[in-house]
Parts: C-alpha cells; sequence; structure tokens
C-alpha cells in the first residue's frame, strides 16, 4: 500500500503521537510540582489509542512500501502492550518512588517507547526492525535511570547503555550481512531469495542469524544475553522495572516470531516443520538449547537471592525461557501458545510487582525480610501475592498453569524429537515451585502474627483486584482468552 | 557470487595506491625545514593555548544537541521544497506536521531553561552557581 493511503491504517499510531505531544504541550504549561495532570491526559491518550487499534478493521495488508505490516498479530501485541502501559501508568501514580521528581517528561518518554513497541510489533523490513528496537532500548535506558539522585539508578541506566549499544551494534551486522546476501530489507523478498542462495553462502547465513539472535535475545533477556537483566531490573524504578519484564518482551517475542517465520519458513501455513534455507544447520536444536539454559539459569540463581524484586527480575528471565520452549518447533500452535503466555504473563507478573511496590512502601524495604508476617498483617496483600506466586509457578487453576500447559502442548505435538525440551521445563517448574513458595512461607511462616491488621486504601484494593480476580478467573475460563488469541493469530503472508 | 566483490577489490587497492604513492614521491622531493611554528598544534589560525584535555561544559554538548535537531530539519526542508508543487497540499501539511512536532520541542527545550547560558534554579549547585543563602530560589545566581 502506498504511503497516502496507509495513514488510515496507521490510526492508534497517529493517535499515539498526539498524546506524545499534548504529554509535552501539557508538561510545558503545567506548574512544575503538579504534573500527575500529565498522567491523566496520556491515559485518555492510550484508552483512545487502544479504541483505534480494536477500530482498524482491514485484511492483512502492509503499509508504508511495505516496511510494516498490518495484521491481526501486530494488533493483539499491540493491545497487549497498552494495557500493561496504562496499568503501569496507575502504578506510577501509586509509587512513592518518583516523589521530589518531574514526572512529566516520564509519561512522554513512556509513550514514544510503546510507539517503539507498536513498530516491533508490525515491522517486516530490516530498516523498521533495526529503528524500532532502537527507540524501545533509548526510551527504557532513559527511564531505567530515571531516579537521578538514586546511584543504583545511575548504574541501572549505564549497565543499560553499554550492553543495548554493544548487542545492537551486532545485530546491526548481521542485518547487513543478510542484506549483503539477498540484497534486500524486506522480509519477503529475503525469504525468496534465501532459497535460491547456493550452499557456499552458508556460513554467511549462519553468522547472520547468530548475530540477529543476539539483538533479540537481548530485547528478550535470553542466556547469554542476559547479563544485564538482574542489575537493571534492581537499580531502575519499580513500576519502570515491572514494564520492562512485561512490555518490551512481548514485544521482542513478536519481532523474533515474525522474523523467523517470515523469513526462514513457510510463513503461510505456520506448519511446516522444516526450514526454509537450505542451512546444514541444527537451528531448532539450537534454539531448543537456548530456550533450556534461559529457564535453568534464571529459575537457579532466583533460588540465591535475597531481595524479591531481584527474585522477580530472574524469574522473569526464566519465564522467556517458558516462552522460547514452543520456538523450536516452528508451528502455528508454539505461536499460538507464546501468545497465550503473554497474556497470562502480563497479569500475574504485574501483579507480583504492584505487591512488591506496596510493600516496599508499606515496610521500608523489598528483601525477604520485609515479607515476614505480612499474610497475618495485611491479609488482602497476603492472598493475592499468593495467588500471584501460585500462577507465577504455574499451579492450577491460575492463569499460570494455563499458559503452560498450552506451551507444553505445543512442545509435545511438535514430536518425539523435542520431548527433551518439555522435560527441562518440568524439572524447571518443580525447581521454580522453591523460590516463589519462599514468598508465601516467609509471609505466613515466620515472624510474628501481630495484631493489628492493615486494610490498604481501596484504590490499592482495586487495583490488587484488577489483577489478581483475572488471574482466577482466566485460570478457570479462558475461553475467552482462547478466541481472542485464535482471531489473531492471523500474519500477513505474501505469497 | 565472490567475483562480483572483484571491482571492490580492485578499487580498494586503487584507493591505497592513490594516496600512498603520492605521500612517498613528496617525502622524496619535498625539502623538510621544521620549524617550531610549523610542528605546533593546528587551532583555526590561533595561536595555540593550553592543552586539548580541558573539560568541556556540559552545557555545550545541550546547546550541540540542539543546533543538530534544527540543522536536520533544514535537511529535511530543501527535498520538500523541490517537491513540494507537483506534492501540493499534502506535502504543505505534512511538513506543517513535521515543524509542529520540532516547534514543540523547542518550546519544551525553553521552557526547561536549557537555552539560557546562565542557569537559575541549580538544585545542587557548587562553585559559581552555588546558591547564596539570601538569594531566594528562582532569583539568578550564576554568573556569564
Amino acid at each position: 500500500m502506498n504511503n497516502l493511503l496507509s495513514i488510515s491504517l496507521f490510526l492508534p499510531e497517529l493517535v499515539l503521537t498526539a498524546t506524545i505531544i499534548i504529554a509535552i504541550i501539557v508538561d510545558i504549561f503545567s506548574v512544575s510540582n503538579r504534573t500527575s495532570k500529565v498522567s491523566n491526559y496520556v491515559i485518555i491518550g492510550l484508552l483512545a489509542t487502544l479504541a483505534a487499534v480494536f477500530l482498524t478493521n482491514h485484511s492483512p495488508t502492509t503499509l508504508f512500501m511495505d516496511s510494516l505490516a498490518f495484521d491481526p498479530f501486530a494488533s493483539f501485541i499491540k493491545s497487549v502492550v497498552l494495557v500493561a502501559t496504562l496499568l503501569i501508568i496507575i502504578f506510577t501514580r501509586y509509587s512513592n518512588e518518583f516523589k521530589g521528581y518531574h514526572t512529566g517528561e516520564y509519561y512522554a518518554l513512556l509513550c514514544i517507547m510503546v510507539f517503539g513497541m507498536f513498530l516491533m510489533a508490525s515491522a517486516i523490513d530490516l530498516i523498521t526492525v533495526y529503528l524500532s528496537i532502537e527507540v524501545v532500548s533509548l526510551m527504557s535506558f532513559i527511564l531505567a535511570g530515571y531516579l537521578k539522585n538514586n546511584p543504583r539508578s545511575n548504574e541501572a541506566s549505564l549497565k543499560y547503555v553499554i550492553y543495548g549499544a554493544f548487542s545492537s551494534g551486532i545485530m546491526l551486522y548481521g542485518l547487513s550481512i543478510i542484506f549483503g546476501l539477498t540484497g534486500t530489507t524486506k522480509f519477503f523478498a529475503i525469504r525468496d531469495a534465501i532459497t535460491t542462495l547456493d550452499s557456499s553462502s552458508n556460513l554467511a547465513l549462519t553468522l547472520s542469524t547468530v548475530f540477529v539472535l543476539a539483538g533479540f535475545g537481548y530485547k528478550i533477556s535470553a542466556v547469554p544475553f542476559h547479563f544485564w537483566t538482574p542489575d537493571v531490573y534492581e537499580g531502575s524504578p519499580t513500576p519502570i522495572t515491572a514494564y520492562l519484564s512485561v512490555a518490551p518482551k512481548a514485544a521482542g517475542f513478536a519481532l523474533m516470531i515474525r522474523f523467523f517465520n517470515q523469513v526462514f519458513v513457510d510463513g503461510d501455513s505456520l506448519s511446516t516443520l522444516g526450514w526454509y534455507a537450505d542451512v546444514s544447520f541444527a537451528w531448532p536444536e539450537i534454539l531448543g538449547v537456548i530456550s533450556v539454559v534461559t529457564m535453568t539459569m534464571g529459575n537457579l540463581v532466583a533460588i540465591q537471592q535475597n531481595s524479591v524484586k531481584r527474585m522477580l527480575a530472574y524469574s522473569s528471565i526464566a519465564h522467556a525461557g517458558y516462552m522460547l520452549m514452543a520456538f523450536p518447533t516452528i508451528s502455528s500452535e508454539g505461536v499460538f501458545a507464546v501468545m497465550i503466555y503473554l497474556v497470562m504473563y502480563l497479569f500475574m507478573n504485574l501483579g507480583a510487582f504492584f505487591v512488591l511496590i506496596y510493600v516496599a512502601q508499606k515496610q521500608g524495604g523489598e528483601n525477604f525480610e520485609h515479607f515476614s508476617g505480612l499474610g497475618w498483617r495485611m491479609p488482602i496483600v497476603g492472598i493475592v501475592m499468593t495467588i500471584f506466586m501460585f500462577s507465577l509457578t504455574g499451579l492450577p487453576p491460575t492463569v499460570g498453569f494455563i499458559g503452560k500447559f498450552y506451551l507444553f502442548v505445543a512442545v509435545i505435538n511438535a514430536g518425539s524429537a523435542f520431548y527433551w525440551i518439555a522435560f527441562f521445563g518440568a524439572i524447571n517448574t518443580v525447581v521454580s515451585l522453591y523460590f516463589y513458595m519462599r514468598v508465601v512461607k516467609t509471609m505466613y511462616l515466620d515472624g510474628n502474627p501481630s495484631e493489628e491488621i492493615i486494610v490498604p486504601p481501596l484504590s490499592v484494593t482495586l487495583i490488587l483486584l484488577v489483577l489478581a480476580v483475572p488471574s482466577v478467573f482466566f485460570g478457570i475460563y479462558w475461553t475467552p482468552i482462547l478466541n481472542w488469541v485464535n482471531n489473531s493469530l492471523l500474519f500477513f503472508v505474501q505469497i | 557470487m565472490y567475483r562480483d566483490f572483484g571491482t571492490v577489490l580492485i578499487f580498494a587497492m586503487l584507493a591505497i595506491v592513490l594516496v600512498y604513492v603520492p605521500l612517498f614521491i613528496q617525502s622524496l622531493v619535498a625539502p623538510s625545514q621544521k620549524t617550531p611554528d610549523k610542528l605546533d598544534n593546528y587551532e583555526c589560525g590561533e595561536e595555540p593555548e593550553g592543552s586539548a584535555w580541558v573539560q568541556f561544559n556540559i552545557r555545550f554538548y545541550v546547546i550541540a544537541l540542539i543546533f543538530l535537531i534544527f540543522d536536520v530539519e533544514v535537511v529535511f526542508l530543501f527535498p520538500w521544497a523541490m517537491v513540494f508543487k507537483e506534492m501540493g497540499m499534502v506535502a504543505f501539511i505534512e511538513m506543517g506536521i513535521f515543524l509542529l512536532i520540532l516547534i514543540v520541542g523547542l518550546a519544551y527545550v525553553w521552557k526547561k531553561g536549557d537555552l539560557d547560558w546562565v542557569k537559575y534554579n541549580v538544585k545542587y549547585g557548587r562553585g559559581r552557581y552555588r546558591q547564596k543563602a539570601s538569594q531566594t530560589e528562582g532569583e539568578a545566581v550564576g554568573s556569564i
């Protein structure tokens, strides 16, 4: 589709851009210490964007001379990202970490990051891929270091910049090799060109894909590109940590699914097991090993943590590993499972982080000892946190169980060649039980059950319920999510 | 496929030869008279002063960044002006939106005080930016 016709289907992004500009203008004209006003405008703008995402209906097509895809899959990822952003804005308004900071820009930067993730969800051109990843990365660097007077936050930002610059440089090198091999930047043209390559270019193709994988792996924090994750997650303001563990990860997975399914596999049927390119390199096995190593590393290191925030950081690495489990199968069932898991993960992970924000405010810290006896002092928070911990482990009847169930089904159905991945996944789930249940144990069995009972204010209870009710409800009746994902599992494919 | 890169190889080799051969020839024939002035650093024709390794004020960086944005804006305006007649209204609206976004950026920079060389409201000021006890926040404290 040409540029002018594309604009009508680009409506969500346009609304989002207007939101960004309005946020900056409101910030300019507001009195310096009353910046929560900006967040009101941003919430309205993001709701309008969400409406625009659902209203722009069209058969799958491409926008702006084949640089972006417009399809239900992109809309799905956009909705997930928007829901996460709205929740994070509410968290931020509640959090006391930003006291004394000017938060007008914060919301504008958050919206720019959403814009980058929108592009990541729909990029089908190597240049758009790189640019969208950079937009998201640059904004996350600033947001991670938003607490200027906190050395940990500065450290997080700097570490993030160094790792980010390095891995995006490597990815760019990989992209340039792919361009050199195929002479085009469009995914579909690359797919066609790869099938005609002779075997002398196998080495270059393998190398370039490994390099590109480094960029994607950095975004979803897969081992061995995960080294930034714990420090950045620990140093950043907690709402941003929660955000980084959900939204950019969803966008990164979207980009990875699109890249691997449309460049290397027959992106149409999404059911073949063979890779398109004639490479004598065991791709499914490599991705399987990355998945297993990622979840094992995340879980084993999470066991030793004393800070709940750091434990959740490692647990998010482990969850990236679970989601990667479905990649080697290269089947529509695998993509389906990853999409379901992204929705389920959104509720349970953001919920756990919100409880962390609230507890850190009330108890003055984020370590395990601050949780001791909490279940008796704050009954509502205790019960809700228990639900989230059960869910993150993957115990029924919670959303975590449903998400894991579909992932394992996808792996098992792909054939006996992938049983070993499922085996390691099952072992890891059992290992993760230990440190998630440690939180529950600390809340109910440690410390002295005190007489006084702290009831959280109505707003906090409401947010907790908004996150906890879906965590249980969709664990019992998940047909709505199933239907939504089923309808969204449609890619734009150029024959 | 590798044969296509032969052109690149010849080009690279020619480039290297064309740089080093004149340098080699002039090192043979040119007279060499080294005076202190000739061996000195070049500083736009001025007398060099002090070491080059001095700390620059961070404000130069902010100004350079703002300059760069508006510099790029002008770069975009030139091709736009070339096709303006054919594109008509669409191009006008498009450039209007582009300029609007940049103007919002300019207004932001202005409001936040990044265009002032003399800083007001330095929160943790040191040295010449230190807030004097007698002065309340909002008054000028620095000097040029």
